[in-house]
């Protein structure tokens, strides 16, 4: 056998993701003025962001894009009457040409296994303190040391993994003064989100949800406290604020997630206090909705906090993979 | 009608009655034979006591809930159970005693003007608020009936410390450089953090925002103490249960350590050498009561609060004072306690007589007096209440690290 040209799956991850916002751009797909975020991409692409910066920065160069006063860049040159088009990539014909697609598949291996190490370095939080090992997390996944890198750096954009003063990705603990921090950011953003999505919000959407409420088919605190986030936080139009409140709830569900899996109950009241916002929320009143939120925020947080208090009951090597140590 | 003839002069069959049976979850704290028995024979029910240590017990309280109906333990660790959704409110109306209930449970203190103490005093957990959660705002649904409660300090031996003098000892003693190598701990996080705490504040080590409630930099800060502690010797381990701590004592290998009040009768040719402090700082307090299960309905909840209104009628609390317990209905004790007993454990008086324990044994010499006094002195001198706080989960994985590691040193 010959030995084989260098394979697409092999370049950098930002040459392919370069390659298929040039063949975008190129071919007119993107129009002038239309406005490129890391996010959305990323999303797109299945990758984390790290590479789709690297890959911005590079068509900027290339001058195919360019930085204006907002947020991200504009696809074409600077000129005066370009206005910037905020639209989601999915409403243009965004194409990801096979060679490249097989190349991300490949690549997004990550978002594969991505949830599954998600949920474990989340609820391993409330134990301590913990070292993420990548080799250990490499074989643990049965997936190459960079897929484990590209699982930690994303764990570390959102949050939930940091490098410690040795440079090794540290996560935890979840202290009741993280846990209380985390609930008055939710104090300060959600309600506030919740008023600037009142014009985006859809109201049909959000009666039903109150009619499954009232016919009890809706039993999961959790599920209405996504529900909320879904179709009404998440319709502000602010995307930085809706990320860093996805980012900033995420600890909470995770710790939601293990202490129901340890089998904590239905939250009646907790259930009675989101048919109560829903029904606020549907019938549009603002005010009351907003301030109803906080008081919500303020009960869950309270309960919360005495439900982490259970935690220290519980050996804690009944649930720690072995990629985890402790500190 | 010959074959029923013939029938009728079999004995007959017992009738079927169903069994009733009352089960309680607790600790040895409250679940003692000689309470089951005559809460039985006064009852007319069969009790089945299962008696668990303090973190089992809450473990299991919570988890396993459809497997008792009585929940018998601390309003410190009740946050666990309750938020955890394990137990019903008890409704105060069916309480019949409820308006004999002392206020250092009601409100947070016997008068108006008495500190309530830091942490989880247990007013602060005791009301059902609207929205489900405790607090102190009085409602006619409560968490837990207020039972058996006391305040604890450490003991000390005279030999090394001398007598307290006027002034009374300090918790610094617990940590004493004195006694370095003769000092012991309880292992409960809720309650031995405190005693080392309560210690290193004494002694100028450390100073705590809210003792009660203390940040991850305060704990961090008391393990680290406790750690260069444990590395100069100070500590000759921890015990699990009162008897543990008592044969420590017998064996004269402590000269200072945690100890809780029903330990003082048990020491010995010890006793009178091995004395029970009133720290100047002022006590650490718990208070126990009794909760009713969720699962808890018709008749089976109602012979729940037959049991309940027992707890407080007199028998359960005689049994209590006679180990240094004090009750909250305690005119009702009163009748079921000899002039004498009541003297001494309730009113601060010397021993006019040797006195019994639960078991019959002798605990109190005559002429003793109890150290701190009568009831209202010393529960007017609360410091803290034994408490879960905020950052428990974070306190306790540390607590037990340090345990664990005197364990390897100690004993």
């Amino acid at each position: 056998m010959t030995a084989k040209p260098k394979s697409l799956e092999q370049e950098p991850l930002y040459e392919t993701i370069s390659r298929v916002l040039r063949y975008n751009i190129v071919s007119g797909r993107l129009p002038d003025g239309f406005v490129l975020i890391e996010g959305p991409i990323a999303k797109l692409m299945q990758t984390s962001r790290a590479p789709v910066q690297a890959s911005l920065r590079m068509l900027n160069a290339e001058g195919l894009i360019h930085r204006f006063r907002g947020r991200g860049y504009l696809v074409g040159q600077p000129s005066a009457n370009l206005k910037p088009i905020r639209k989601p990539l999915e409403d243009f014909d965004f194409d990801i040409p096979p060679a490249s697609r097989s190349a991300l598949a490949v690549r997004g291996t990550w978002l594969r296994v991505y949830d599954k190490v998600e949920a474990e370095i989340a609820a391993c939080q409330i134990f301590g303190e913990f070292r993420v090992v990548e080799t250990e997390l490499a074989n643990h996944l049965g997936v190459s040391r960079t897929v484990a890198r590209d699982v930690l750096s994303r764990l570390n954009e959102r949050g939930l993994i940091r490098k410690g003063a040795t440079s090794h990705w540290l996560a935890g603990p979840l202290t009741a003064r993280t846990l209380r921090e985390k609930f008055e950011l939710r104090g300060f953003m959600e309600p506030e989100a919740l008023r600037m999505a009142t014009d985006f919000i859809d109201y049909s959407q959000i009666n039903r949800i109150c009619q499954q409420i009232e016919s009890g088919k809706a039993k999961d605190a959790a599920e209405l406290e996504d529900a909320l986030m879904r179709y009404c936080l998440r319709k502000a139009p602010n995307s930085t604020l809706v990320e860093i409140i996805d980012n900033n709830r995420l600890l909470l569900s995770a710790m939601d997630k293990a202490l129901s899996d340890l089998g904590l109950p239905v939250d009646t009241v907790a259930l009675d206090q989101y048919g109560a916002l829903f029904h606020l929320i549907g019938s549009r009143q603002t005010s009351a909705s907003t301030e109803y939120l906080k008081e919500h925020l303020r009960i869950l947080s309270y309960k919360s906090l005495a439900r982490l208090k259970i935690v220290a009951l519980i050996p804690e090597s009944e649930s720690i993979p072995k990629y985890l140590n402790r500190v | 009608m010959h074959a029923d003839l013939r029938h009728s002069q079999k004995p007959a069959a017992p009738a079927q009655v169903k069994r009733r049976v009352l089960r309680i979850r607790g600790t040895d704290v409250t679940l003692l034979e000689q309470v089951r028995q005559m809460a039985e024979a006064d009852l007319g029910f069969e009790i089945q006591h299962e008696s668990l240590d303090f973190l089992t017990c809450q473990h299991r309280a919570a988890m396993d809930p459809s497997n008792y109906d009585i929940y018998e333990q601390c309003f410190h660790n009740l946050d666990i159970v309750w938020y955890w959704g394990a137990l019903q409110p008890i409704d105060t109306r069916r309480i019949l005693q409820w308006d004999k209930i002392g206020d250092l449970a009601k409100t947070g203190g016997i008068s108006k003007y008495t500190w309530q103490g830091h942490g989880d005093a247990p007013v602060r957990k005791l009301y059902v608020q609207p929205d489900g959660t405790l607090g102190q705002q009085p409602m006619p649904l409560i968490s837990m009936l207020p039972t058996a409660h006391n305040v604890d300090s450490f003991g000390f031996d005279r030999r090394l410390f001398g007598d307290e003098g006027p002034e009374g000892s300090s918790w610094a003693w617990l940590l004493d450089r004195r006694a370095r190598g003769r000092i012991a701990l309880v292992d409960e996080p809720a309650i031995g953090i405190y005693d080392v705490a309560l210690a290193a504040e004494s002694n100028g080590d450390l100073t705590f925002e809210d003792i009660g409630n203390m940040t991850v930099d305060e704990i961090d800060s008391l393990m680290a103490l406790l750690e260069t502690l444990r590395q100069q010797g100070f500590f000759v381990g921890s015990w699990v249960s009162p008897d543990q701590a008592e044969a420590l004592v017998r064996a004269d290998r402590v000269s200072v350590q945690s100890m809780w009040s029903p330990s003082y009768g048990n020491l010995g040719h010890m006793q009178g050498v091995f004395c029970e402090s009133v720290p100047r700082e002022g006590y650490r307090a718990w208070h126990g009561g009794a909760s009713l299960a969720r699962h808890l309905s018709g008749s089976q909840l109602d012979i729940a609060y037959e049991y309940l209104n027992w707890w407080l009628s007199g028998p359960a609390g005689a049994v209590m004072a006679r180990q240094g317990h004090y009750m909250t209905n305690a005119d009702g004790v009163r009748e079921y306690l000899s002039p004498e007993e009541w003297g001494y454990w309730y009113e601060g008086e010397i021993a006019r007589c040797d006195l019994k324990g639960p078991d019959g044994r002798i605990v109190v010499r005559a002429g003793r007096r109890r150290a701190g006094g009568a009831y209202r002195e010393r529960v007017s001198r609360i410091a803290l209440w034994n408490t879960v706080m905020d950052e428990y989960n974070y306190a306790a994985r540390a607590w037990n690290r340090f345990i664990t590691s005197l364990g390897a040193s100690g004993q």
